[in-house]
């Protein structure tokens, strides 16, 4: 009898090995498909499970804070109060697909240092304070608002900067999204969708993305030209309709295909005036590579930009890679010129700080729990990119774009402002429509870029960003 | 090992118990209070008594008995705590009440033994199918003790005296009986069972001696009709055909139970929708995750984010899966002490299977044989069978792991088990 008893014992064991072995498969080798599955209660409330800092805009009005649930005080729910305005810059934090934005940059500052980590429990021991920090922003609410409904539908983006400063003062990318919607337990779903929308929800297009700055960039152009003695505002040059460009089958064109005026000779002042491609393409010959690489270098081109969140550099191209139509081409920003907005709005920022480049920030102070400043931004000189006296030189030139040339619907009423539109060729690679600028011209207050992706087959930057930028700086200069 | 070492063993599961209340209210953000100390108390009660019941009535027992009982029960307390502390506090009492039990078992069978088990037979077996029957009791009637339908499953019973109200489930105990019922009665018809005719090639039982095991069948089958309890009526079956088996050695009641189960496991997951679901659950838990698969896929996501070494008693959230407490303590416990909780709870039920077989394999009474294999084999299965259900290696049956998930006739039904081995393997010394 104790034979078949073994047997059914040794049977037993076996159910038992099988159950160890199952559990070993669970808890340590597939542990991930259940454990990381958006289906599984946990990952949802894990997403929130800790407290972090607040996000404050320059103006106190509240980006991000953690709200502790009312049926466990050791749990937090994140919130962002103002949602889809501003999204990529604030971002999220989300244990599913990790920080994006300032949540991610500051995930240090912002997290509670509770976790017993072995540098908190050091910390603790110091007698550190480990409760989380908080961040003040830059950006102003009501700007950022305004920046944010002046894109409205379009697929755009505006960086608004404190010339003087640095200081961000809006960073607006659209379309955007609703950052509370990463933390809701369907958060895989709609994620995916966003990620395979092509217009870019969760994208930083004010810094994560370049674009061909178009005629943007003959700011860019004419300040090394001014700066360097090729020309001045009042030098005249030869209006052509086409400009061929040696050793190359391609030549540069106006935008419209004929003579930019009157098909007899402009001066430059007029020519920036109305963008005139021909002219600037000539100038930029005139410059030539070496100076104009180096014009744009101080501009901020082919360099990290250093601000808080990751940014894309932008480009311009080294000299050895410029010959005749490269240079030419590059000279009203197409080709292989890529800028992302907030480099444009850098550019502006610099003519209208008298040449000087201050270093752009979004973050302000960063705040213990006391209130108490624990580190404070201070403004910084980032490149002396041009003479005052050049500065003022394209001012000028720029004022005369809103006041009577391609930017007029960027005007406010008894405010003189500075412009240059921009709106890339019909071959170009994405459909870009530009307007930098500042305002007032003898004291700026804000420099901003305005960008507009695939506006439409006849859109410019006079027609689709200037009155954007108008909407923004009207708000701004307007009380 | 002798009764010193287990008295040991038994502080520390005292401990464990403690301890791990003492850790659940920490991790909750509360303070070592009065349930830490409640917690010693019963425990040390509990498991005193027992201790002492088996030093004074049974001194030979193995030694291994209470320790793995107490340790089990202690890491099951615990998670229950950490679930349902008004809970907690009932299972406090079932602890109680079952160690009481127990205790008072091994005074009954001080001088006889369980020799006197046997001789009433037929009570045992009218017992379990009246306690079987209990819960089809009608739910609404003035009578004191009626059935009551829970989650679908009419496995309930609940007995009203005055204001209190005391619900158990009647089949735990009547598996108990009818182990010992069926032990009497194979022991007593072991030489006749043996007896086979040649057909062919083939040797088969004697047509006759196989009407019990179609009686058998068709009560399990009946069971899971009535009542809707597939784990309970997978269980009978399967201890009915595996005691046969040790009796008889002879294989064919495997083969043809086998046959029998696989036909009525086919026949009910056609029949019953509740039984295809559980079939599909199984299968495919991720096709409706919101509803079929909702259960299973709760515990599988508790025992996946428990990983290796658990989140830590208190700091998981394994109260997101659904009946957490009773059937799917196991997936809580492997959610807050991991893998090494897991393996280790796995590990302490094989060795208490081990030391119930090893009983079975030494005792020189046919009887005392098959009693101690029945009640090891039946704890060993039932284990198996829910574990095996919470984990996805079976499809899932509703069935209470031993010691471990809340319930009073559960933790009785267990520990009268633990006596009556602890008997059984006192008397192989005398």
């Amino acid at each position: 009898m104790n034979r078949p008893m073994r047997r059914v014992t040794a049977f037993l064991f076996v159910a038992f090995a099988a159950l160890l072995l199952n559990v070993t498969y669970i808890q340590a080798i597939a542990t991930s498909k259940y454990r990381d599955s958006p289906l599984n209660p946990r990952v949802a409330a894990s997403i929130t499970g800790k407290e972090r800092g607040l996000i404050v805009t320059a103006d106190g009005t509240v980006l991000a804070r953690s709200i502790a649930d009312p049926s466990d005080p050791s749990r937090f729910t994140r919130e962002y109060p103002q949602g889809a305005v501003y999204a990529q810059v604030v971002g999220y934090s989300s244990l599913l697909f990790g920080d994006e934005g300032l949540e991610r940059a500051y995930a240090d500052e912002l997290r509670s240092r509770r976790d017993l980590t072995v540098s908190d429990l050091i910390d603790a021991l110091m007698g550190r304070d480990l409760s989380p920090k908080s961040l003040e922003l830059t950006l102003d609410n009501a700007l950022q608002h305004a920046a944010y409904d002046a894109l409205g539908d379009n697929v755009g983006a505006v960086v608004a900067l404190d010339p003087q400063t640095g200081a961000v003062l809006a960073m607006a990318s659209t379309p955007s999204f609703d950052p509370e919607s990463m933390l809701a337990a369907n958060a895989h779903t709609l994620r995916e969708q966003l990620l395979a929308d092509p217009k870019e929800p969760l994208v930083n297009k004010a810094i994560a993305r370049t674009y061909p700055p178009a005629s943007t960039f003959k700011v860019v152009v004419a300040s090394s030209a001014v700066e360097n003695g090729v020309a001045g505002p009042t030098t005249q040059f030869n209006d052509l309709a086409e400009l061929p460009l040696e050793g190359s089958t391609s030549s540069i064109h106006n935008y419209g295909n004929g003579p930019c005026r009157d098909g007899t000779t402009v001066p430059l002042d007029v020519a920036f005036r109305y963008s005139c491609n021909t002219i600037f393409a000539m100038l930029g010959l005139q410059v030539g590579a070496p100076t104009l690489y180096e014009t744009s270098l101080q501009f901020g081109f082919d360099a990290p930009v250093g601000l808080e969140l990751s940014a894309e550099e932008s480009y311009f191209p080294t000299p050895n890679e410029l010959d005749g139509p490269a240079l030419a081409q590059s000279s009203i920003g197409e080709r292989d010129v890529k800028a992302t907005p907030l480099e444009m709005a850098m550019v502006a920022s610099s003519i209208a700080h008298e040449g000087v480049l201050m270093q752009p920030y979004l973050v302000s102070r960063i705040v213990d729990v006391s209130g108490q400043t624990l580190d404070q931004t201070t403004p910084q000189i980032r490149s002396e990119v041009v003479s005052s006296a050049t500065a003022t030189v394209v001012a000028q030139m720029m004022e005369g774009v809103v006041a009577s040339g391609t930017g007029t619907r960027a005007t406010v009423p008894n405010v003189r402002v500075a412009g240059k539109t921009g709106t890339t060729d019909a071959g170009s690679s994405s459909q870009a429509v530009w307007f930098i600028g500042f305002a007032p011209v003898d004291n700026p207050t804000i420099a901003l870029a305005v960008v507009v992706l695939d506006a439409g087959e006849n859109a410019t930057g006079g027609t689709v960003a200037a009155p954007i930028a108008g909407n923004i700086l009207n708000y701004w200069l307007q009380p | 090992m002798n009764r010193d070492a287990e008295a040991a063993l038994l502080v520390g599961a005292i401990v464990i118990a403690s301890m791990g209340v003492g850790l659940v209210n920490l991790a909750q953000g509360g303070t070592i209070d009065a349930q830490v100390a409640l917690t010693f108390f019963v425990f040390a009660a509990a498991f005193g008594s027992l201790h002492f019941a088996v030093r004074r009535w049974a001194q030979h027992a193995s030694a291994f008995l209470l320790p793995i009982g107490s340790v089990l029960s202690a890491i099951g307390f615990v998670e229950v705590y950490r679930l349902n502390p008004h809970f907690a506090a009932l299972q406090r009492w079932w602890l109680l009440i079952a160690a009481g039990i127990a205790t008072v078992l091994l005074a009954l069978l001080r001088n006889s033994g369980v020799a006197p088990l046997r001789r009433y037979r037929y009570m045992f077996l009218a017992a379990a199918v009246g306690l079987l029957m209990l819960p089809m009791l009608p739910t609404s009637w003035s009578f004191p003790l009626r059935g009551v339908i829970v989650n679908g499953s009419r496995l309930w019973t609940r007995f009203t005296v005055g204001p209190l109200q005391l619900n158990f489930q009647p089949g735990e105990i009547a598996k108990l009986c009818l182990v010992v019922f069926l032990a009497s009665y194979l022991a007593e018809r072991q030489p006749t069972l043996t007896a086979s005719r040649t057909v062919g090639r083939f040797t088969i039982p004697e047509p006759r001696h196989l009407i019990p095991v179609v009686v058998a069948w068709i009560a399990s089958f009946g069971l899971l009709v009535s009542q809707r309890d597939l784990g309970a009526s997978l269980l009978l079956f399967a201890v009915f055909i595996a005691m046969l088996y040790v009796a008889t050695e002879r294989t064919a009641y495997l083969t043809v139970g086998g046959v029998m189960f696989l036909g009525g496991a086919i026949g009910a997951s056609m029949a019953f929708p509740h039984v295809a679901r559980r079939i599909t659950a199984w299968l495919h838990p991720f096709s409706d995750p919101a509803d079929t698969g909702y259960q299973i896929l709760q515990s599988l996501f508790a025992l996946g984010s428990g990983s290796l070494s658990g989140s830590g008693l208190g700091v998981g959230t394994p109260t997101r899966i659904p009946a957490a407490f009773t059937d799917f303590i196991f997936s809580a416990v492997g959610e807050e002490l991991g893998l090494a909780g897991t393996v280790g709870v796995i590990a302490a039920y094989a060795l208490l299977v081990a030391v119930g077989v090893g009983i079975a394999l030494r005792s020189r009474d046919l009887f005392r044989k098959l009693l101690a294999f029945g009640l090891s084999f039946t704890l060993g299965l039932q284990t198996f069978l829910i574990i095996a259900g919470v984990t996805r290696l079976l499809p899932l049956t509703g069935i209470t792991l031993p010691f471990m998930s809340y319930g009073g006739s559960s933790l009785v039904a267990n520990f009268m088990i633990l006596a009556l081995l602890a008997r059984i393997s006192h008397e192989e010394h005398t």
